[in-house]
């Protein structure tokens, strides 16, 4: 028999009224990289959180290396073997990377801190696992995903031999995450046990030895990677089939909707973050814009909708000029727009369902009476949004803060398609969402195209881009480094163009390349 | 609902700790809090003069405090309605003493308009500055109060001067008329609370009202969804500098009847207390002003009857903040239920359904 490392037996987890966990079952095996997925609040992250001693069980035993664990405590935890790297990073910003790594558990020589050791320590782990991180750099100057390494090694050197990975690709490009997979390898190769929390069924499929499955707080079973595919997980995941990979309609563009010419913007803190891009939206069709986060895409959406100021260049909206307009006149002009943050720009967390539903259009005559609000067809719309898109809580005098990532992203995206448009720019629309929500969002855009209307796709996800798109144009430091039928399109190309390359491995592909 | 008699109970239980907190003070300095606390209370209400004054202390609290939330709605920190009183108040004397060509009904339309529009163009400044500059609301204001406070001083001992002994203007043309003689009630305070209402009813009724709540609890939201997100922190500004500017004339018109030099220290800033204690709730604004200004007119009474100070009240209002912005301090077992989970377990509570 193989050794259990841990193992979790019928765990229980409530809060207040909700059960969390219901049925929570789960052991890891020594040398495995095991799944753990579900839905968004399947209860996943709560497990494994209760795993880590962050919350106590209110049921059900934990066994580490045999050895039952009552009252845990993430330090009791972390004496037992146990790391995690969370969703959100615990680093301070302003301290070097190896500072961040030995902070609370420094080498000490007399009375000052021992930073030859320390790095000593610290650099047999980083080539030990083939971990790139630059030591001497301050925080906020790493890039997410090295971050993430300094995570990693930050469990490592407490003496981790079980690591817990919650959520870890959500933050990261395909390149990064590829690059984690590969770490993941050499520890497991090393003889550490990994907890792998994802949704993203192709990379559960890729990287781990077994896969749990949990839904709704409940243990739906535990297999084999090989005994089981993608559709059988999802099935397993939300208890029906899914189709993620909808038929594509076969697209029938018809005139040109949007024109955008030689656009020029700065972002934040670079000036010429977008640096001369054009293209043409055509009715019914999506034209998806692929890049790794930070190469001018989100620059680029907020100046065609009116967030940015344009320095140089033009977009065109149904034959009419819309450079530099404000976001009202542009919507006004039939634009559509689903932000890239939902928490930021999407929604105000602090208002209601309904006030989310008609925030912009509450100057509209038939939510407006001179000036007040007509509050009945406000309720009355509310209502029919809430039941066409299927938003829970069906309340819709519920304040949004208590609502799930899939059913706040569905009030956005339930926003912009009721707003009559004739061009949706929907930017990472599927986002950090269920799988469940993923689909229905996905076959809403499809419908919008049949209906005719012109969509930019702005996603960070490649297989998305892939299987919703008609054209694909790929963006890299602001330009664009190619544009792609998306017959012609596969992950490969993309990620070559998306790290700047040119794709020469296939013949007859339609680059235009630069539009200098 | 429920929100609410929780917000209700806890401000009722923030005012029952103060006065027990004052009431220690009391014993302290070897007084009997009973004796104090009910001096206090008779001061506010026994008699004409005593409830009239009440009254009269009330309107242009009742006023401020609506000014300061208003602002606060759109996320703006509006310290400068003193200022903004100040402007008001001399705008109203100067159209009420010199514009006596006007007859009387327009005369008053004029002081009043007057004194709004100063007022209103007086916070429409910082508001510029924050919303296009980046420039803190809360600095310019209170730089702007001083500057109030001396322009007005200067009018009021030079150009505007009555010519006697005191530092006031001569007489306005017309007055609002008082009551409840000889305290300085006056119809102001009709004006005060049909403009409250008007306010109420504003924020939560009309669609401009809505733009104001949008752009205060996240102006990123607002500007995506076509809600010029300056504009309105700068028509908000306006807004609560229009009500500054109303407190002034209504002062100088209905208390004094002519300017009086330094008329309306501490009344924006006492207004910005109130409201800062019901945490901008504008709906609660109009009973703690009413309690303030119960204090404020008690507190005479019981200085003279008992030998507490009548500072002891800035001492109760005091501790009053400092309860009233601590949030978790009165979560009782009933609200627990509701209140402890955090964001994630709600919001599965109200998914899984």
């Amino acid at each position: 028999m193989v050794e259990n490392i841990v193992e979790m037996e019928n765990i229980i987890k409530n809060f207040g009224l909700v059960h969390a966990v219901k049925t929570g079952n789960f052991n890891l095996r020594k040398g495995e990289i095991h799944s753990l997925i579900g839905e968004n609040g399947a209860g996943k992250s709560t497990m494994m959180k209760l795993l880590y001693g962050m919350y106590p069980i209110d049921g059900g035993s934990i066994k580490v290396r045999g050895q039952l664990l009552e009252n845990l405590t993430p330090k009791i935890a972390i004496e037992n073997g146990i790391g995690m790297v969370h969703q959100e990073f615990m680093l301070v910003e302003n301290l070097t990377v190896l500072e961040n790594i030995i902070l609370g558990f420094e080498p000490t020589k007399g009375s000052v801190i021992d930073f030859d050791l320390a790095r000593k320590t610290v650099t047999k782990f980083i080539e030990q696992y083939g971990m790139n991180v630059q030591l001497n750099k301050k925080v906020h100057q790493i890039s997410v995903g090295e971050a993430q390494r300094v995570e990693i090694i930050k469990i490592l050197t407490r003496g981790a031999e079980v690591i817990i990975l919650d959520e870890p690709t959500a933050v990261l490009t395909p390149q990064e995450a590829d690059r984690l997979f590969e770490i993941m390898e050499n520890l497991k190769n090393d003889g550490k046990s990994i907890i792998f929390i994802s949704h993203k069924l192709n990379e559960v499929m890729k990287v781990s030895d077994r896969i749990t499955v949990m839904r709704h707080g409940d243990y739906m079973g535990t297999v084999k990677k090989e005994d089981t595919s993608p559709s059988e997980l999802a099935k397993m995941m939300i208890g029906r089939e899914v189709f993620l990979d909808l038929k594509k309609e076969k697209a029938t563009p018809g005139e040109v909707i949007c024109q955008v010419k030689d656009l020029w913007t700065s972002g934040n803190k670079e000036t010429s973050k977008v640096r001369g891009i054009s293209f043409d939206v055509r009715a019914g069709e999506i034209v998806g814009l692929a890049g790794i986060d930070g190469n001018g895409q989100s620059e680029l959406v907020e100046a065609i909708t009116g967030l940015r100021k344009i320095e140089k260049g033009s977009v065109t909206l149904d034959g009419k000029d819309i450079t530099n307009l404000s976001p009202k006149k542009i919507r006004e002009n039939g634009m559509t727009h689903i932000p890239e943050d939902r928490n930021l720009r999407g929604l105000n967390r602090q208002l209601t369902i309904k006030d989310n539903l008609l925030a912009s259009r509450i100057d509209d005559k038939k939510f407006k009476h001179h000036f007040l609000r007509k509050d009945s067809s406000i309720l009355e719309e509310s209502n029919n949004l809430i039941g066409e898109f299927d938003i829970r809580p069906t309340d819709p005098e519920t304040l949004l803060s208590s609502l799930s990532g899939g059913n706040a992203q569905k009030i956005v995206v339930a926003r912009e398609i009721s707003t009559v448009g004739n061009l949706l720019v929907a930017a990472q629309p599927t986002r950090g969402v269920d799988i469940g929500a993923i689909e229905s969002i996905r076959s809403i855009i499809q419908e919008q195209k049949k209906k005719g209307i012109g969509i930019i796709l702005i996603s960070a996800d490649l297989e998305e881009i892939i299987s919703l798109s008609d054209r694909i144009i790929v963006i890299h430091e602001g330009h664009i480094s190619g544009k792609i039928d998306v017959k012609d399109a596969n992950e490969e190309n993309l990620g070559l163009l998306m790290m700047g390359g040119k794709d020469t491995s296939r013949e007859g592909l339609n680059l235009e390349g630069l539009n200098e | 609902m429920n929100n609410t008699i929780e917000k209700i109970v806890k401000v009722l239980l923030t005012i029952i700790v103060s006065f027990l907190v004052g009431a220690i003070f009391i014993l302290i300095i070897d007084e009997n809090p009973l004796d104090a606390y009910t001096a206090l209370i008779e001061g506010a209400f026994s008699g004409k003069l005593m409830f009239g004054t009440t009254l009269a202390n009330f309107t242009p609290l009742l006023l401020t405090s609506i000014a300061f939330a208003i602002a606060a709605k759109a996320g703006a920190f509006n310290v400068g309605v003193e200022g903004e009183i100040f402007l008001g108040g001399i705008a109203a004397a100067y159209i009420g003493i010199n514009w006596t060509f006007l007859p009387a009904p327009l005369l008053y339309v004029a002081c009043f308009a007057g004194a709004i529009i100063v007022g209103a163009a007086w916070a429409w400044i910082p508001g510029v500055l924050k919303a296009y500059y980046n420039v803190s609301e809360v600095c310019t204001t209170i730089l702007m109060n001083t500057v109030a406070v001396y322009l007005t001083s200067y009018l009021v001992n030079g150009p505007m001067s009555g010519g006697g002994v005191n530092a006031q203007s001569a007489d306005v043309a017309v007055t609002l008329k008082q009551f409840m003689r000889p305290s300085s009630a006056n119809v102001g305070i009709i004006i005060s609370i049909i403009v409250s209402i008007l306010i109420i009813v504003m924020y939560y009724k009309t669609s401009f009202g809505f733009k104001l709540k949008s752009v205060g609890s996240n102006p990123s939201f607002s500007d995506c969804m076509g809600i010029d997100s300056k504009k309105i922190f700068v028509k908000a500004m306006m807004l609560s500098g229009a009500i500054g500017g109303l407190v002034g004339c209504i002062e100088v018109l209905g208390v004094h009847g002519y300017y009086l030099d330094n008329f309306a220290t501490n009344l924006g800033i006492n207004g910005m207390l109130a409201a800062l204690i019901v945490k901008s709730n504008l709906v609660m604004c109009p009973p703690l002003a009413f309690f303030l200004a119960i204090l404020r007119t008690g507190a005479l009474r019981m200085q003279q009857s008992t030998g507490v100070p009548k500072s002891l009240v800035d001492t109760i209002t005091a501790i009053f903040i400092i309860f009233a912005t601590m949030d978790s301090l009165f979560n009782l077992d009933v609200f627990k239920k509701i209140k402890r989970k955090k964001p994630f377990d709600t919001k599965l509570a109200k998914g899984v359904k």
